[in-house]
């Protein structure tokens, strides 16, 4: 453990002796995460706020984007009142450069790229627009880039989920929030599958799978994988590739009860169970008046209050996310 | 990717094939609780007829393999089968309970993230009301399973994580409290009630020096 933590340092103290070589290992690459969970108000923005505080906190340089062009109030819950750009003049073409629409925020390490609009109407991007934005993110020097995804389904938010590194669903307790967020796992599964699969025959299958009531009585993710082995072996192969990759990560925000705990267990054992994925449950955080008025006071918790309980979640989280290889690790010992 | 109908009772349960006792009965009630007929997680996804067959597959996983004679029969009937491939890793693992001292045993733990030593508190010492509650909900215990099981009025047990010291009784009831909490919650007696006696005393003290006129 302390092994991989120097390992940690080593990166970082050569941030400060090396800048060239620092840049140079961080220009690699960031680390792009995703939140998203199909239903709006279970907290995607306030996670992810507080994540990239947290994560800024810690002293890793943060780009926060709000992708959510019909909704944007991620500059809200970091303090940024009026961003003078937004990820709407990229969409548009007024700009093609991210890095002049980033902007700070009251917090060092941490910049924000908002969606606050110009003018009414303006839709999500195109496909190519689409593109070109997720491959200068993947490019930003940054350590970490967090994409605060808009609610539903949409096709331009379940690209940026399944573009990004790692891909956080968030859930609250409430029958409403679970049917969402495995709608959004449904979508973004087929999405997938339907992308890593090439013959026209077997995309077509897996659209006819899409619809709930398909003739074929494809109901799960495992009739559909038996329909394409016996289609086609190699895209079978492919598939089960493809779906051993997918490792979504769950998030049970506004808990109140133990049992509310166990929902993550039961989501992921869903995941197991119905989908053949090993979703991660990453963690939880519980319901927290002090959440709320950090909202009011446009703050994320974990900066205006750290000790506060929910703040105390939120930071754990974010350790998690900040050292994958310990997260990895752990894995890897607690394999089945 | 095994379908549903052709996993052993060790898949099903989602444990390893050397899965001891304990980790058996947390992965049978988290699995129970998951595929309750009111359950949460999984109404919108699988038909009730589904649901139906899964539970009784449950119920007769955890019968075999909570009985060692029957395991062992069992096991020998799987022998031929190859051991399941090392799954994609889970990193959120059931944490295995370190084996309590004292005498009270604790509330047998639900399901324990395994982030423990990544809290940012894990440095520190000090126990307050939120922290306790932190403890008891990862260790997935209601505040009325400890009011059972120490008869401690369960408002008090809820004053005790709100620190509404005000409205609890005499210091000597809550240290008790306070013990009896941690016990149940299996945390470190030695470091909790001291800790946390500690910010009842000054909160009491601060309080009633914060209001003149009440009686000291």
């Amino acid at each position: 453990m302390t092994a991989r933590r120097e390992g940690e340092s080593i990166i970082t103290s050569l941030g400060s002796t090396t800048p060239p070589l620092a840049s140079a290992l961080r220009a690699a690459r960031p680390r792009v995460l995703a939140c998203g969970g199909g239903k709006g108000g279970v907290g995607k923005t306030f996670l992810v706020a507080n994540l990239a505080a947290a994560l800024a906190r810690r002293g890793r340089s943060v780009l926060a984007i709000d992708v959510d062009l019909e909704g944007a109030n991620l500059h809200t819950c970091l303090g940024v009142p009026s961003p003078r750009s937004s990820l709407a003049d990229f969409v548009a073409h007024r700009e093609e450069d991210l890095a002049k629409l980033v902007v700070d925020t009251p917090l060092r390490n941490l910049k924000l790229i908002a969606a606050t609009q110009g003018h009414l109407g303006a839709a999500q991007p195109r496909h190519f627009r689409r593109e070109r934005l997720l491959q200068a993110v993947h490019r930003f020097p940054a350590d970490f880039v967090l994409l605060d995804l808009g609610a539903g389904t949409h096709p331009a938010v379940i690209d940026y989920f399944l573009a990004a590194d790692e891909g956080l669903i968030v859930l609250s307790p409430e029958p409403t929030s679970v049917e969402n967020a495995y709608s959004f796992l449904r979508a973004a599964f087929y999405r997938r599958m339907r992308e890593a699969l090439a013959t026209r025959a077997v995309r077509r299958l897996i659209a006819q799978a899409m619809d709930q009531r398909n003739e074929r009585g494809i109901r799960t993710p495992l009739d559909l994988l038996r329909e394409i082995q016996s289609l086609d072996p190699a895209e079978g192969a492919r598939f089960v590739a493809s779906l051993q990759q997918f490792r979504p990560r769950l998030v049970v925000n506004e808990v109140r009860t133990s049992e509310d705990i166990k929902l993550g267990f039961a989501v992921r054992s869903v995941c197991k169970k119905y989908f053949g994925i090993d979703a991660e449950y990453l963690g939880y955080v519980n319901h927290d008046e002090a959440a709320r008025r950090s909202m009011l006071a446009r703050r994320p918790l974990v900066d205006s209050q750290p000790t506060a309980d929910a703040a105390v979640y939120l930071t754990r989280i974010a350790s998690k996310l900040a050292d994958p290889r310990r997260a990895s690790a752990e894995a890897r010992e607690g394999a089945l | 990717m095994k379908p549903l109908a052709e996993q052993n009772h060790y898949e099903l349960l989602e444990i390893s094939r050397e899965a001891d006792a304990a980790e058996i009965e947390r992965a049978y009630r988290l699995a129970q609780g998951a595929y309750a007929s009111d359950s949460l997680a999984t109404y919108s996804v699988f038909a009730e007829e589904d649901a139906v067959s899964l539970r009784e597959r449950i119920e007769l996983a955890y019968d075999v393999l909570s009985d060692p004679e029957r395991r062992r029969a069992y096991d020998g009937s799987l022998a031929g089968e190859p051991a399941p491939p090392p799954s994609g890793g889970l990193a959120f693992e059931l944490e295995r309970e370190r084996p309590a001292r004292s005498p009270q045993k604790p509330l047998a733990p639900l399901a324990v993230a395994a982030f423990d030593d990544l809290e940012a508190e894990a440095g520190s010492s000090v126990y307050d009301g939120a922290r306790l509650r932190r403890a008891r909900m990862r260790r997935g215990i209601e505040l009325e399973q400890i009011a059972q099981v120490t008869k401690i009025n369960p408002t008090y047990l809820r004053f005790l994580e709100e620190e509404r010291f005000d409205d609890l009784p005499a210091a000597v009831y809550v240290r008790g409290f306070v013990g009896a909490y941690a016990r149940c919650c299996g945390l470190d007696l030695a470091a909790v009630v001291p800790s946390y006696m500690e910010r009842f005393e000054t909160g009491r003290i601060a309080r009633k020096r914060g209001r003149p006129g009440q009686p000291l």
